[in-house]
């Protein structure tokens, strides 16, 4: 049985250095790859024994550094400081020392790799912003619950121990929220397009980009397959591939969908709650639910039809370095809620169902920018040089619906912002397709802005900027003296009591 | 978070919170108008050696100057102008809670740091700044770079004695009745 409360020194695995060794060798192999495809087609045969000889000396190193990083890498946890403290480097000691009560959450993952070894990954997120994260590669399973647990269990100076968890207590607990397979579906049908399109993107652009590089290196006439690839464009293929390419994106959407949610669960486990997600490479987080600072649902046309909801869990991701080196990805998609999951959820993390208190909403001068900047200019500088271009010319009509689809999106979004605000919390609405609702709670507000354009004095219209660990929440064009008063209590609020914000 | 400290809200009559708004703000020492002066200067004077030695050397450009040389100018006084608009609108205040200060060119914005949630402070000097005895105080807070606060130009005395100040009333936030936490 392995040691339980991680009080000595300890190494992880010895299947680490499997693990990493093989880490080191796919990011070498990724960033090599096409090189090595040009090398193996242009080569001699008497070249190929270097070849071969190469890639061995290179497994061989990366098996060799993840051996002594193995040895160099140990862990432990001192109780009585209240920290864990990792040591590594292979050629020089890095030491890193991370205080539990500013661990925000603990990640144990398993990829593919991992699950055949059957080890898992542990992760430790802290709110520091850079550098100060903690990955240990290979663990078995109950040390790595166990140690979750410790980690995330501070309360227990001394004496009192935190019990040990066992993989049964961990599958047995009946989890509160679960999303079957039908509802991922349709979470993939209608949602996170945007993701998709870029990934589809970044897709076509390596294939094109390196695609280039292989036929320069095959000496392959470039302009041959231009033009037969411009021959074969006509108004009925292109009208084809704009299809296909719809029905590769919604492809994309559901796999990556599956892959990332499927039988997404979250129970509740003491003072935290566990996320456990993934179709290979199965994901657990534990968080605690004090350490989200905002709170956000949002939902669109087709999924309100379909009585469902997405929410995200935004955690502090600016650390108190003055750097200023950025840490995202400290948000927790949960995908595909109804709305009774969803109030649940919110009464596990707010401690209490937000109701909507006064609403503010924001004046019609809130439409004058966005309608200039992104109407009447891009319109005006379209007309001129339709006007001046021949080629252009016929396109003129196009002017017209995008100015009316522009002018009715805009509107949307003024109908759309507003804020509400409560004795404890803040309610964020927006959005133009997906409505989000971001929630906050006034004890998490770090800092606050308020503006005002001279030109907007008489009118009495300004803007206000909440800023919270985990990004800003902007209200537009309000009234200032509303404002103004929100901002007072607001204050007194946050400086009457002394609630921590994590 | 459970809301332990459950109270109606009735008692409170949000007219009589105290205002921030209505805050007489402490405004720059003086002396640092100088200094926004000598930056202006050496930033004109370094872009004006560009501009000369382009228009000397390459021939192509020779025939632009006429309008080169007089948006120079009146960038430059565009320039000062500004800024010195936006020094006369600069203006800070510490309360016992809280630290206010206000800035902007065109837009004038406020921002408000309570002191239960700044992370640390930091206090600068410059070259120019040591010449005329000023600092500059900066205020971190977990709201990232746009949730903090940057006041210039205040006279080296004060800015320590604030930054003893706040420092002193971090201490006193963060210690009472911590006996089981940190």
């Amino acid at each position: 049985m392995m040691d339980n409360d991680f009080s000595k020194p300890q190494r992880e695995s010895a299947f680490g250095i499997i693990i990493m060794g093989a880490h080191t060798l796919i990011k070498i192999v990724k960033a090599s790859f096409f090189l090595f495809i040009i090398a193996f087609v242009k080569m001699s045969a008497t070249s190929f024994i270097y070849l071969i000889m190469g890639i061995l000396a290179i497994i061989l190193i990366s098996f060799v550094f993840a051996y002594l990083w193995y040895l160099k890498f140990t862990f432990f946890l001192d109780k009585e400081k209240q920290e864990f403290v990792v040591n590594k480097g292979i050629f020089n000691r890095d030491q890193v020392i991370i205080q539990l009560d500013k661990i925000q959450q603990v990640n144990i993952n398993q990829n593919i790799l991992q699950k055949i070894i059957g080890v898992y990954g542990l992760k430790i997120d802290t709110a520091g912003a850079h550098g100060e994260e903690v990955s240990i590669k290979a663990i078995n399973e109950t040390a790595a619950y166990n140690l979750q647990a410790h980690l995330l269990n501070r309360k227990a100076v001394g004496g009192v121990q935190p019990e040990a968890v066992h993989e049964n207590d961990l599958t047995e607990e009946t989890p509160f929220l679960k999303i079957s397979g039908f509802t991922l579906f349709k979470v993939g049908l209608t949602s996170n397009y945007g993701q998709s399109l870029a990934l589809l993107a970044a897709f076509f652009y390596t294939v094109i980009y390196e695609g280039r590089q292989l036929l320069d290196a095959f000496k392959i006439n470039k302009d041959e397959i231009q033009s037969t690839v411009t021959g074969m464009l006509t108004i009925v293929t292109v009208f084809i591939l704009i299809a296909c390419l719809l029905i590769v994106l919604l492809i994309i959407n559901l796999v990556r969908t599956f892959y990332k949610y499927f039988e997404l669960q979250i129970s509740q486990h003491k003072d935290a709650m566990l996320l456990s997600s993934g179709l290979i490479a199965k994901k657990n987080t534990l968080i605690s639910p004090n350490k989200v600072q905002i709170t956000k649902y949002s939902q669109n046309y087709f999924q309100k039809k379909m009585n469902m909801l997405n929410m995200s869990l935004r955690q502090a991701h600016f650390g108190q370095s003055k750097k200023g080196h950025e840490m995202q990805g400290n948000t927790l998609e949960i995908p595909g809620c109804n709305p009774i999951e969803r109030d649940e959820l919110l009464k596990m993390i707010l401690g209490d169902a937000p109701l909507r208190g006064k609403t503010f909403i924001p004046d019609w001068r809130f439409l004058n920018l966005p309608i200039f900047f992104k109407l009447v200019l891009p319109v005006s500088i379209f007309l001129i040089l339709a006007f001046n271009i021949p080629e252009v010319k016929p396109f003129v009509g196009i002017a017209i619906p995008y100015f009316l689809i522009g002018v009715l999106m805009i509107y949307i979004s003024y109908r759309r912002h507003r804020i509400s605000v409560n004795q404890d919390f803040i309610i964020k609405t927006s959005g133009i397709w997906d409505i989000s609702n971001e929630i906050v709670q006034p004890n998490k507000i770090q800092a606050i802005t308020t503006f005002q354009y001279p030109w907007h004095k008489g009118v009495d219209v300004g803007h206000l900027s909440l800023h919270t660990a985990a990004g800003q929440i902007h209200f537009k064009y309000g009234n200032y003296t509303e404002i103004k008063q929100l901002v007072n209590y607001w204050l007194y609020q946050l400086e009457s009591g002394n609630e921590d914000w994590m | 978070m459970s809301s332990d400290t459950f109270f109606t809200n009735e008692t409170i009559d949000l007219d009589h919170l105290p205002k921030y708004e209505e805050i007489s703000l402490k405004q720059p020492h003086s002396s640092y108008w100088k200094i926004i002066c000598i930056n202006l200067v050496i930033f004109f004077v370094l872009l004006g050696i560009g501009i000369t030695s382009l228009l000397l050397f390459v021939d192509e450009i020779q025939p632009n100057a006429v309008w080169i040389v007089p948006v120079y100018f009146i960038l430059a006084v565009i320039f000062f102008i500004l800024f010195r608009l936006s020094f006369k609108k600069r203006g800070y205040a510490v309360r016992t809670h809280d630290v206010i200060y206000k800035s902007g060119i065109i837009a004038e914005s406020t921002t408000i740091v309570p002191l239960n949630r700044i992370q640390h402070i930091e206090l600068n000097e410059g070259i120019f700044s040591r010449i005329y005895k000023l600092g500059s105080l900066q205020l971190f807070t977990a709201g990232g770079q746009t949730g903090h606060i940057h006041i210039s130009g205040i006279a080296i005395e004060e800015a320590k004695s604030i930054r003893d100040l706040l420092l002193k009333k971090l201490d006193l936030l963060e210690n009472p009745g911590t006996e089981t936490e940190i």
